[in-house]
């Protein structure tokens, strides 16, 4: 653990002085040792979700940790914040996900202290996926999603006149190298599930209220049928003052309220005979 | 096929049309005929004590079979595995539900061969008799034969005892004949649609899973069809809406999976029978749905 810290911390600022006078070994991680071995295997299960429409962007996601068949922790929180306008959702290894998502902020906080404005969305997402590619081939595994508000305050003025929002940012940042900018991305082992339903039901004119309907929809389809998700959903709404967070939602009432509709449609059934 | 067995023919093994072994030039070793599919069914008396010729490649344990050359079914234990020409994908997405006015069953026709789409118009739901359409997941070769094997064992029990065979007992064949396969590379993942006293929905696969109930999609595309079937499957629809949630479900799955795609193709089955949904009951006059137009549809 400790290895890993210090690899990262010199492979991204080299002109920092606290660190140049370390002592701690500069090779890669795991590069010709032996892996230590896994006390468990280790399970990517989640679903987050993350989508942009004219209202900013809306970022959901399921709050279970699961741990190979255990539920690990049941309210963990998937959704971190980076700063006031960026948003990161996290999957796979939660805690490479702390982990890189504390590195990141820490990053975003130097740079806007030296140079006086804000890093874009884009370039943070630069800046995590070069902060990742020397564990490329590790087991480390790191899939987010940062989803942004660039502010352009002292920015160029090219930035200003937009007609569609550009700027809100969608960017899929993942340890093995992808760095894709998107409208809509759906990560972990709940996915499939979610990307159907976000896939019939999102545009670009959807309003804020149809947007979190669909979002939670989404995430509760896939908790419904992926072992690996489940309890609570989480939601995020970036927009040009920031994000804004939705009360933590149990799905568990609404699993409760559909299975009360499914007994209610039997009792229908067994009324009906089976005619034509 | 079904015939010449009621009527005992009796065909020599060797020439038998399926698993020749002959051809293997290895016609000395004698093969246990009798122990595997000795399917006698209830009657047995009415079953003219004819087993089923059924020649199972030999499987690893079997003692015979470490002196057997070199057979493409399963390798012996001692001699190197038969490279594969390309790796067998099982993308697909079928899907069945039941609603009040029967069942539907859906599927995709791509036939996918590693990242080859080795076949755009493949069909993926059989008949298997006038009220039971069975889909197939897997590997497409162990599909076609195991539905045909289906058939004919569907249409002796017709002839042997007058009456059809129910859906779940045909489940339950299904199940046992595949039972001697489990643990080799046969990959088979059926869903049973059909009508007997009420809709059925079975879903039958080669690691020995025999379920029944009310939804089932199968394949790499499964996940993106559960989630818009759970989203709006009720037992209410009427069937020109089952229709519409049945191809909207593999559309979506084909948009998302790339083993999945090309056309959609739709049975409905009923009491009075399966019926293939020619679209032009619905809205376009092509046979099969070409998905790329239904793209533009929803788009629009």
């Amino acid at each position: 653990f400790i290895h890993i810290l210090c690899v990262g911390f010199l492979a991204v600022s080299s002109e920092d002085p606290f660190l140049t006078s370390s002592s701690l070994p500069t090779c890669l991680p795991f590069a010709s040792s032996q892996s230590v071995p896994l006390p468990f295997p280790m399970a990517h299960g989640t679903t987050t979700l993350a989508f942009m429409f004219q209202g900013g962007v809306m970022a959901a996601a399921d709050t279970r940790s699961s741990c190979s068949g255990l539920v690990a922790c049941p309210a963990s929180q998937k959704i971190l914040p980076i700063h006031s306008h960026l948003v990161g959702l996290t999957s796979g290894t939660s805690a490479d996900c702390a982990l890189w998502k504390r590195i990141l902020a820490r990053e975003l906080r130097l740079y806007q202290l030296r140079h006086g404005r804000r890093l874009s969305t884009s370039g943070a997402a630069k800046l995590l996926s070069h902060m990742l590619h020397p564990f490329k081939g590790t087991e480390l595994c790191v899939a987010a999603t940062l989803c942004g508000w660039d502010g352009g305050e002292t920015g160029p003025g090219s930035r200003g006149e937009t007609t569609k929002n550009q700027m809100t940012e969608l960017f899929y940042v993942c340890s093995d190298g992808t760095r894709l900018r998107g409208m809509l991305f759906s990560v972990g082992s709940g996915s499939p599930y979610a990307y159907s339903i976000l896939d019939q039901g999102v545009h670009w004119g959807l309003s804020v209220d149809e947007a979190k309907s669909i979002a939670r929809e989404a995430v509760y389809r896939a908790t419904y049928r992926d072992a690996y998700s489940g309890n609570c959903v989480d939601m995020y709404h970036i927009t040009s003052k920031g994000w804004t967070r939705r009360n933590r939602e149990d799905l568990k009432e609404e699993y409760y309220r559909e299975k009360e509709r499914r007994k209610h449609e039997k009792t229908e059934r067994r009324d009906v005979t089976f005619s034509d | 096929m079904a015939l010449e067995d009621v009527c005992s023919f009796k065909e020599r093994p060797v020439q038998h049309k399926w698993f020749s072994f002959s051809s293997l030039g290895d016609a000395a070793i004698p093969f246990p005929k009798s122990d595997y599919y000795n399917l006698r069914l209830e009657t047995s008396e009415n079953n003219c004590g004819v087993p089923l010729h059924f020649f199972i490649p030999p499987l690893p344990h079997s003692s015979s079979f470490i002196n057997r050359p070199l057979s493409s079914f399963c390798p012996p234990k001692n001699s190197m595995t038969v490279q594969r020409p390309f790796r067998l994908a099982h993308g697909t997405t079928t899907l069945g539900f039941i609603f009040q006015g029967g069942v539907i069953a859906a599927a995709d026709t791509r036939a996918s061969a590693g990242g080859l789409v080795a076949c755009p118009a493949v069909h993926k739901i059989t008949p298997i008799h006038s009220h039971l359409v069975v889909t197939s997941s897997g590997s497409g070769a162990d599909c076609m034969l195991w539905e045909r094997i289906l058939i004919r064992e569907i249409r002796l029990y017709q002839l042997r005892h007058g009456h059809r065979l129910s859906i779940r007992a045909t489940a339950k064949l299904l199940s046992s004949m595949l039972h001697p396969f489990k643990g080799t590379e046969m990959c088979v993942a059926l869903t049973l649609c059909g009508w007997d006293n009420g809709p059925k929905l079975i879903y039958v696969c080669s690691d020995g899973a025999r379920l029944q109930g009310d939804v089932f999609s199968v394949g790499s595309g499964s996940p993106y069809a559960y989630g818009v079937l759970d989203r709006e499957l009720r037992w209410s629809l009427s069937k020109g809406e089952a229709i519409s949630l049945a191809r909207e479900a593999v559309f979506r799955a084909t948009h998302r999976d790339a083993y999945s795609g090309n056309n959609v193709d739709l049975f409905h089955i009923t009491a009075q029978g399966w019926i293939h949904i020619a679209l032009h009951h619905i809205m376009l006059a092509v046979k099969m749905c070409d998905l790329s137009l239904l793209c533009h549809y929803y788009v629009q």
